[in-house]
């Protein structure tokens, strides 16, 4: 297969500020994902890829054609969708998609009658007449796409195209692209800081940060590096339990500790004997956890601190426990939580798996933060208090399943 | 979705000369400039002038005509339609307020929105290159400077060789049409560079007309007191207005006066670093994207 894009070690300053930093790519024809934070480089590879900007070093070629002196011939066979604005105020939708494609050497009437086309295509047939300034977010960005794809370009290098757009509008965007992507013997270059966007129309992505390529390939090659997280929390001093957890090769990727208050009529001696007795300890693993089925049932949940603490003793007040998340190894199995719990002395109140999704990877892969991480990242009383709420939903839970019972 | 579905179709054709570039850019200027009332005002304004002068020579034609005897009466009544050279570049002149303020408001319509709002990305990111949107957009303010100024002036010429003495006035007056044209283009090529050099820096209305104001009407100011605080005449150079009248002054093969004269060479290097200058000041802003490292 032809390639699209071969650029060869290709570093671009501006001034003294290093966007690119020796790109290597080879890429065959197909949908192609772009994927960097702010700053990665990704608009100025575009500008590269387009001819607008000559890289400082390296070369750069696009449909066999070489950027540095081809810029205008290539841009004719390459259609560029801005992640700004990018509307000209006053003019109306057809107009404004007409010129685009006059501008890509196209006849005018030809352009005109294209233009029609396109703008029925990308579902904008009734606001063609509409003024630029009228129209709303979504379909400025669709109305960008259609001039982009005025002159069936051979290359189609989009960048943000979700950018600013409410969920709905995304999901129609990426439906769109997902099926301009399968144009028969076109390429598409999809730039976004979303590896899910990328996900939904690639097949393949590029990942750069900081100007630097660093990953290129296949979107199962890179599902296929994700990780087996889960989520704990626990009643009982976390310490042992989780030292256990990481001698089996179990990584903790933030734990914190919990002390969260309980719902419940308060009775003499309810935080020694909530804590000490069956409630918290025996209770919890033996009846609702392991043996009654486990994680899916709610046998935690139900059978752990609430059936041997709320329901039987009433153990009421301050209960120490902790929260955790953890990466395991390959070959874990969810039972060894459990085994390493009741070695210890703990109560697991909670046990969800969290496989790592594209964007997590994508996030570890650059070392940065993904949203999940950073929820547990937040102030410590906060937490404390969501924690505790969370427990107190748990207890209506758990009395509600006890009256059903 | 599938292709079928979205009746998407491809397109092979034959595409146009690339060189071609600018003409839909200075199309479409010129399209975003009169879809503006504002601009419509302006020309109503520039237009009175133009139908007074309209009006004279017709009156002028028609009194001479039907009593020949009163020609040179009508001609010392009417002495600001002589059919000369003088004729036509002091209409040009005077048309000169009503083109700065239309021009004051269409630059940032021409220019500063596509700075503004992102346009130039969609510009660029075409098959053409940074020249054919220069040109593009030059063309689109010379146009308009041609609407308030050469254009009026060539149907005058035109009307008063009509209704006047014919072919005879054509042929014994032919290096007005040249003085009309030159004119016309110095006029149309500084005020196009000015305006598109301040346009791209101060892509707002506000900021443009100010600095537009400070060009046209406080430079001079400041010239003609410099003149008068130092006896130079070196300092009215600072009328770009001015300048280019003298160049058309010049273009009209009109004597002048001797002193005025005395500044045409300067003017002339005055109105051609003007434009380069423009230019260069322009180029940096023509950028597809804004680049915030």
């Amino acid at each position: 297969m032809a390639l699209v894009l071969e650029l060869a070690a290709v570093s671009h300053w501006y001034g003294s500020f290093r966007a690119l930093t020796e790109v290597d790519l080879r890429l065959e024809a197909g949908p192609i994902g772009l994927v960097g934070q702010n700053g990665a480089g990704k608009s100025t590879l575009m500008q590269i890829l387009l001819g607008l900007i000559r890289p400082t070093q390296g070369q750069a070629r696009v449909l066999g054609l070489d950027a540095r002196t081809a810029g205008m011939r290539l841009r004719s066979r390459v259609g560029y969708m801005p992640d700004r604005n990018a509307l000209i105020p006053g003019l109306n939708g057809i107009e404004y998609v007409a010129l685009a494609g006059e501008m890509c050497g196209m006849p005018r009437r030809q352009a005109l009658r294209r233009a029609h086309e396109t703008l029925s295509h990308l579902g904008l047939e009734d606001a063609r007449y509409r003024r630029l300034d009228q129209y709303s977010l979504g379909m400025s960005q669709r109305l960008k796409l259609a001039a982009t794809l005025v002159h069936d370009p051979d290359l189609l290098l989009l960048d943000e195209p979700t950018s600013g757009l409410d969920p709905e509008g995304r999901a129609a965007m990426l439906n769109l692209l997902g099926t301009l992507a399968r144009r028969p013997g076109k390429s598409l270059l999809l730039a976004s800081h979303l590896l899910g966007d990328i996900e939904r129309v690639c097949g393949s992505a590029i990942i750069l940060d900081k100007g630097r390529v660093l990953s290129v390939g296949r979107i199962e090659t890179l599902r296929a590096a994700r990780q087996r997280g889960y989520r704990l929390r626990w009643d009982g001093v976390g310490g042992p339990f989780l030292d256990t957890l990481r001698r089996h090769g179990v990584r903790i990727e933030a734990h914190r500790d919990l002390v969260r208050e309980l719902p419940g009529e308060p009775t003499g001696g309810a935080i020694g004997g909530g804590l000490n007795s069956g409630g918290l300890n025996s209770g919890g693993l033996n009846s609702g956890g392991l043996n009654s089925g486990g994680l899916n049932s709610g046998g935690l949940n139900s059978g752990g601190l609430n059936s041997g603490g709320l329901n039987s003793g009433g153990a009421i007040g301050p209960v120490v426990g902790g929260e955790a998340r953890v990466i395991v190894p390959a070959e874990w199995r969810t039972r060894e939580f459990f085994a390493a719990a009741v070695a210890q002395g703990v109560t697991l109140q909670m046990l969800s798996a969290e496989e790592e999704d594209l964007d997590a990877v994508y996030h570890r892969l650059i070392g940065g933060v993904s949203d999940r991480q950073a929820a547990f990242a937040t102030p410590a009383g906060a937490d404390a208090r969501a924690a505790s709420s969370d427990a107190q939903a748990a207890g209506t839970d758990a009395r509600a399943a006890g009256e059903a019972r | 979705m599938t292709l079928e579905e979205i009746r998407y179709r491809g397109w092979s054709e034959q595409l146009t000369w690339s060189w071609l570039g600018w003409w839909p850019i200075a199309r479409t200027g010129l399209l975003l400039v009169l879809r503006r009332k504002v601009f419509w005002i302006f020309l109503g304004l520039a237009s009175l002038s133009f139908l007074f002068m309209f009006a004279t020579i017709y009156l002028k034609a028609q009194l001479t005509t039907q009593n020949p005897g009163f020609r040179r009466f009508v001609d010392g009544i009417l002495s600001n339609a002589t059919g000369t050279g003088e004729t036509y570049r002091d209409f040009m002149f005077a048309q000169g307020t009503v083109t700065m303020l239309l021009l004051a408001f269409a630059g940032a319509t021409l220019v500063g929105d596509d700075i503004r709002t992102g346009g130039m990305a969609f510009y660029l990111a075409r098959r053409i290159g940074r020249w054919h949107y220069l040109v593009g957009k030059l063309l689109s303010v010379g146009f308009l400077v041609s609407l308030t100024t050469t254009l009026p002036a060539l149907v005058l010429y035109f009307e008063y060789g009509l209704l006047t003495d014919s072919i005879e006035y054509f042929r014994d007056n032919w290096t007005i049409l040249r003085g009309i044209l030159g004119y016309g283009l110095t006029l149309a090529a500084v005020l196009s560079c000015l305006l598109f050099a301040l346009a791209s820096w101060l892509p707002r209305t506000v900021p443009l007309v100010m600095a537009w104001v400070g060009v046209f009407l406080l430079l001079p100011a400041t010239g003609e007191m410099l003149r008068d605080a130092t006896g130079s005449r070196m300092w009215l150079l600072l009328s770009l207005w001015r300048d280019v009248r003298l160049i058309g002054t010049w273009c009209f093969g009109a004597a002048g006066q001797p002193r005025e004269l005395e500044l045409l060479y300067p003017s002339m290097i005055v109105a051609a670093a003007v434009c380069v200058l423009s230019i260069a000041a322009v180029l940096p802003r023509l950028r597809a994207t804004r680049v915030v490292p």
